[in-house]
């Protein structure tokens, strides 16, 4: 109860203090780098690929970053006892993202493999909502 | 107009999302059951998160009301890049104002 005879806290913090986390982020900057591959796939255009080329460099970047934010901010101790699988869920997944991965391809089916590597994070960041 | 008794009170501001007018660890004056002033900053009684968790206690500025409800607030931080708004959490129902800020009444000299 707020009262003059003793400071209460309020808070004004940076970070949600709810801690709001969802792998959509990850898997949408993913589709749009699958996209970029099949959009290349199709078009010649010097320009264009130059262009596409960035975009698919930033994006997935993003997607590691999404992926990290997860791994280092959501994932407690716990998560990671129940799914012993999870540390190397992430180090695959970020790595298909990287330049042995989209980054450095304009390959679709990578696109897919990096889609379904954040599926599986996805399936268990789910479950642990359950509990 | 409802009388209602104005009480004071003393709050301490933790975290960046206020700055740069509120940084942490300001020790600020709350006039709890004062009417809700558009402006200024008040004590606010967020909703819960999507998982029913209770979010704390926190200090916002009511920039308006509701464009869609003239009898809910719409809250901000005031430092743009961090904080909750009510384009995350929707807008305040009165009961949910917990009091205004009437001032800043010590800050660390570090």
């Amino acid at each position: 109860m707020l009262s003059l005879f003793r400071i209460t806290d309020v808070s004004a913090h940076c970070d949600l203090p709810c801690g709001v986390y969802d792998p959509a982020q990850a898997r949408i900057e993913a589709e749009s780098v699958k996209m970029i591959c099949q959009k290349v796939a199709d078009n010649d255009d010097p320009d264009f690929r130059v262009r596409a080329t960035i975009i698919k460099e930033q994006r997935s970047e993003l997607v590691k970053h999404h992926l990290w934010v997860l791994w280092t901010d959501y994932f407690k101790p716990p998560h990671f006892e129940k799914y012993p699988q999870l540390h190397t869920l992430f180090n695959e997944a970020t790595k298909l993202a990287g330049a042995s991965g989209t980054k450095g391809e304009f390959d679709e089916a990578t696109a897919d493999e990096l889609l379904a590597k954040i599926e599986e994070i996805s399936t268990i960041f789910w479950e642990t909502k359950q509990g | 107009m409802r009388l209602r008794p104005v009480l004071p009170a003393l709050v301490r501001v933790r975290g960046r999302s206020m700055l740069p007018t509120y940084r942490e660890g300001d020790v600020l004056l709350v006039l709890r059951g004062a009417r809700p002033r558009p402006g200024r900053a008040h004590v606010v009684h967020l909703p819960p998160d999507r998982w029913g968790r209770p979010r704390p206690l926190s200090v916002k500025r009511l920039t308006g009301t509701d464009p869609d409800d003239p009898h809910r607030w719409w809250v901000d931080s005031d430092n743009p890049a961090e904080g909750v708004t009510s384009f995350d959490v929707g807008t305040l129902a009165e009961e949910d104002i917990a009091g205004v800020v009437a001032g800043l009444v010590w800050r660390s000299l570090g």
